[in-house]
This record gives structure tokens, C-alpha cells and sequence, in this order.
């Protein structure tokens, strides 16, 4: 950690061994077209742990999620600079097999997208990809991740009927479901519960805790509630900059800067 | 801050003549229909007998059926919609998920729809020079490539339509999960599109199914009965476009019939259809 640049930011809070950084951002320009939207963005995602990233609306929250497993590149105007090291790996470098590191670093959207088919084949989807599984291991490999979304219990008898039929809360654990399935090593989560009633928001939430052993985890919220309750680590993003980041008990009792201060207190934003 | 009453009075009397132009156009546009319908039924079903189904057309003055028009529409009509499809949904997929701005791609986009809007005889005459002439004959075959040509635009269309309004975040969630993209537009985009695609291919469907200009150059007509497509062929519009012009009786009633069993056959497809893209979104 300390071979890298200076951040912007006061990195006296952050103490990850740098064996447990899965993800490391390092001096990260973002452009859509002309325009830059994260400007030097240097941040380390702890492996095993849970990230929260905070801040204003377009401040470069889910711009900076969306360059951890490049769903960028399908637009032709945007770029990214700037090295993000993945196990040792540039994934920001050409030739980078972008649906093999998608597979390794799974997403959940703002908004549910269940596929047009079965329950049971919106989780098989990405395995399918990647494994041939026979139908035992497939229907084991389904009910497990369906249990680790916590969705197991309410569908387990309707896995043939279309995924399109649940509400909007089941919905969105059927695409937590979907992307463990896979079996990736990142889940990236981009404002996950803001489309959800509390009720459910509040069972992803569970089930984003019961998964933070096993994975590397970042997560994009509005809700200052939800990422003091979730995340080990916060950054605070303004203006395209990542202001401060830190353990998040220390960050929501003691930011070190005015900014963060006054964004966690509801002063602004 | 009310408005008066007398101007209350006024928006009311405003709207009811609105509304009443509006149901009389309405009206007038159904009656069009009801009677288009009605003679049809009216003249059709007295000419339909089991003789038009096992029969084929007749000579002059003899009795006959139309058995060998209707395999033979069956048969063209399957064809093109095998070729326009084919065409179809790629060029579509092509221009929604691959083209984008690109300069080529308006420019395919711009003569799809110049061919969108193309008089059929003109098809007709264009197929006549590639595949007739050059050939040697009238054939089934051309009559085919001349109706997909018609439909295959509809269909490109039509999809790129669909393709374009399916949300942007179940293409991202699809390519989220480390999907290839051609996976991607197989799997999931064309699977939550087929209702769109299957409109679009309906509206193709019924509009070559009484196409008779380009297969007047193409596949002709054929008195007997035959399957072979490299021959010239059969087909109900031309048929019926002979037979409605002729001086007997009996071809005449035969075309009514023809006509009614092509406009009964759009109606059944498009029921069908209805039905299976109903279906599928449930399951």
C-alpha cells in the first residue's frame, strides 16, 4: 500500500493488510466522451468484507462500479485509465477476457431483471456458461444459491414458473441468486434495496451479510443507514473524487474530513 | 380562479362535438369493413364446397376447386416466410445491437425502408429479371423471393423496433453475468422480444398473402396441380385475380371463395399467434 501515489484523501484511517485487497483502484480517470467523471480515484477493496460507497447523485458512485468489471466497454464513447489490479492483474488492460472476468465479478442492478424464463433458468443461466453441469448438480447447485439469496424457501415449489411472476423484492434476490451462482468472487451491488419496500430490503440485507464471509463485496447506497449497517469499509465520493476512506465504524463516529462530515450528518446531499 | 360557467358550458359542447366526429369516423371506418366482410362471407360461402378443397382449378365451363392454388399459396407463402425471417431478424438484431450510429448502418436502415414502401409490381418485375428470365421460365421459386423481398423489410423492422425497447438493464445483467454478447441477444433479447417478432412477422404474413402483382411476374399461375417449386405455380390472389375477371359464373364464385379462404386464414394466423405469445409470457 504504500508504493502507491499519494490519494487525495487522508489514508490514516485505512489499515488493510495488502494481502487482503482483492481489488485494488489505482489513479482511476473515468471519461463518458469529453467528460470526466471520476478524476484520480484511488481505493482498495478488502477481500471478504463489505465496501460501501457513498456520496451525492453523480458523484461517480456507480460510475466506479461499473469500471470494477468494465460494463462500460459496451459503450463506445467511455474510457477508463489508471490500473485496477485483480489478483495481481491490470483488468483495465487490452486483450482482458471481459465475459471470463464478468463471470468472476458478478453484479446486481438497481432495478430487478429477471430474465424471460423459469425460475429455475434464470440461475442456471450463468452457470450454463461455464459448467456443464448434469441435472442433479444443477438442480443442487440452483437450490443453493437460491438458499444463500434466502429465496429458497418461498419459490422451491414453483422453480418452473416464469421468474417474471414473483415481486419486485423476490425479484431482485432471484438476481442476487443468479449471480452466485456463478460462483464469482466480487458482487458488485449497485443500489440494490432503493427500488424495494423496506421489507424486503431489509431480507437483501441479511442475505448481504450472510454472504460478506465468503466474497468480496461492493456495494453502491444512498441509504447512510444501510452502509453503516453493512460495510466493514466506506468511501465517500464528491465530484467525481474519492474525499475519504475508511473502516466504517470510524468513518460514521469520526470523519476526517468537513465534507464527509457534513454529507453523513445530512447537512448536504 | 373557477372558470365561469358559461365557459364550462362551452368546453362541454366543444368536447361532445369532438367526441361525436370522432365516433362517426369510427363508425364510418367499421362500415367499411362490415361490409367488406359481409359480401365476402355472403358471396364466399356459397362457393364453398368440398369440391375447392380436393379439386384443382378448372378448364373453361368444367367444374373445379382451388386445391391447387391453396397448396401452392401454402407453399410460397412458407417459403418467403422462412427467407424473410432469416433475413428479417438478423438485419434487425444487426441494426439494433450492432450497427448503432454508424454511418453503414443508416444507410441500411434508410433502404429498408425505401424497400418498406416499395410498389410490389416493381418487386415482382426485379425478380423477373433475376430469376425468371435468366432461367428460362416462371417458377415457384421466384414467386417465393418475390414475397419474402415484400416481408423481409416488415421484419427487419419490426425487430430492430422491439430489440431497441427491451430495457437496458436486462442487456447489462445478461452481460453482468459473463454472458458473450451473441449469447446474450440469443438468449435473453430475442427471447423477451418474440412477441414483438412474431407481430412483425404477422403483419409480413398478411401482407404477402394477397400480394398478386410480383407473383403475376414470378410464379405465374399452373392449371394442375404441383409441388414442384422450379415450375410454375398455383397461387390463390392470381387465381382469384383470373377467375373474378372472367366471364363464368363459376370462376367467378370460385374466386369469392378463394378470397374468403385467404382472409380467413390471416385472421386464423394472427388468432394463433396471439394465443402462443400469450403463452409464452406466462410460462
Amino acid at each position: 500500500m504504500n508504493d502507491r501515489g499519494a490519494g487525495a484523501f487522508d489514508t490514516s484511517l485505512t489499515a488493510i493488510e495488502p494481502d487482503k485487497v482483492k481489488l485494488d483502484v489505482q489513479n482511476l480517470d473515468f471519461f463518458y466522451g469529453p467528460n470526466q467523471a471520476l478524476k484520480n480515484v484511488t481505493i482498495p477493496f478488502a477481500d471478504k468484507a463489505v465496501t460501501a460507497l457513498i456520496g451525492p447523485s453523480g458523484c461517480g458512485k456507480s460510475t466506479l462500479l461499473r469500471a470494477l468489471n468494465r460494463m462500460y466497454a459496451l459503450y463506445p464513447g467511455q474510457r477508463a485509465t489508471g490500473r485496477i489490479m485483480f489478483d495481481g492483474e491490470d483488468i483495465l488492460r487490452a486483450g482482458v477476457n471481459l465475459p471470463m472476468l464478468r463471470a468472476r465479478i458478478g453484479m446486481v442492478f438497481q432495478k430487478p431483471t429477471p430474465f424471460p424464463m423459469s425460475i429455475h433458468d434464470n440461475v442456471a443461466f450463468g452457470v450454463r456458461l461455464y459448467e456443464n453441469l448434469s441435472k442433479a448438480d444443477m438442480a443442487a447447485r440452483v437450490e443453493e444459491a437460491l438458499r444463500r439469496a434466502a429465496l429458497w424457501e418461498e419459490v422451491k415449489d414453483q422453480l418452473a414458473s416464469s421468474g417474471l411472476g414473483l415481486s419486485g423484492g423476490q425479484q431482485q434476490r432471484l438476481c442476487v441468486a443468479r449471480c452466485i451462482a456463478v460462483r464469482p468472487e466480487v458482487l458488485l451491488l449497485d443500489e440494490p434495496t432503493s427500488a424495494l419496500d423496506p421489507i424486503s430490503s431489509a431480507r437483501l440485507e441479511e442475505t448481504v451479510t450472510q454472504l460478506k464471509a465468503d466474497y468480496t463485496i461492493v456495494i453502491v447506497t444512498h441509504n447512510l443507514g444501510q452502509a453503516a449497517r453493512l460495510s466493514n469499509f466506506t468511501g465517500f465520493m464528491y465530484l467525481g473524487e474519492l474525499v475519504e476512506f475508511g473502516e466504517t465504524a470510524a468513518m460514521f463516529t469520526k470523519p476526517a474530513t468537513q465534507r464527509a462530515s457534513d454529507y453523513i450528518t445530512g447537512r448536504f446531499g | 380562479m373557477a372558470a365561469s360557467a358559461s365557459r364550462i358550458a362551452a368546453r362541454r359542447v366543444a368536447n361532445g362535438v369532438f367526441v361525436f366526429f370522432c365516433c362517426l369516423f369510427t363508425a364510418l371506418a367499421l362500415l367499411a369493413l362490415a361490409a367488406i366482410l359481409w359480401s365476402l362471407l355472403r358471396q364466399g360461402l356459397g362457393g364453398l364446397d368440398l369440391a375447392v378443397f380436393t379439386k384443382s382449378t378448372p378448364a373453361p365451363g368444367s367444374s373445379g376447386g382451388l386445391a391447387n392454388a391453396i397448396v401452392g399459396s401454402i407453399m410460397l407463402g412458407l417459403l418467403a416466410m422462412a427467407i424473410a425471417l432469416l433475413i428479417g431478424v438478423m438485419a434487425g438484431t444487426w441494426l439494433a445491437e450492432y450497427a448503432g450510429a454508424s454511418r453503414y448502418g443508416s444507410v441500411v436502415r434508410f433502404l429498408n425502408d425505401v424497400l418498406l414502401s416499395a410498389p410490389s409490381i416493381l418487386i415482382g418485375l426485379f425478380v423477373y429479371e433475376l430469376l425468371v428470365e435468366p432461367f428460362g421460365g416462371f417458377s415457384g421459386f421466384a414467386g417465393a423471393v418475390a414475397l419474402a423481398l415484400i416481408a423481409a423489410p416488415v421484419i427487419t423492422r419490426t425487430t430492430e423496433d422491439v430489440l431497441r425497447i427491451q430495457p437496458t438493464t436486462l442487456r447489462e445483467s445478461a452481460v453482468a453475468l459473463g454472458t458473450p454478447f451473441w449469447s446474450v441477444i440469443r438468449q435473453v433479447l430475442w427471447r423477451s422480444a418474440t412477441g414483438g417478432i412474431l407481430t412483425g412477422a404477422l403483419l409480413a404474413f398478411a401482407r404477402i398473402s394477397g400480394e398478386t402483382a410480383p407473383l403475376l411476374f414470378t410464379a405465374l399461375n399452373n392449371q394442375f396441380f404441383s409441388l414442384d417449386m422450379s415450375k410454375p405455380m398455383a397461387n390463390l390472389p392470381v387465381v382469384i385475380f383470373q377467375f373474378a375477371l372472367s366471364a363464368y359464373d363459376d370462376w367467378r364464385r370460385l374466386a369469392w371463395a378463394g378470397a374468403l379462404i385467404v382472409a380467413a386464414s390471416v385472421l386464423a394466423v394472427t388468432i394463433i399467434a396471439r394465443v402462443l405469445s400469450r403463452e409464452q409470457k406466462r410460462s
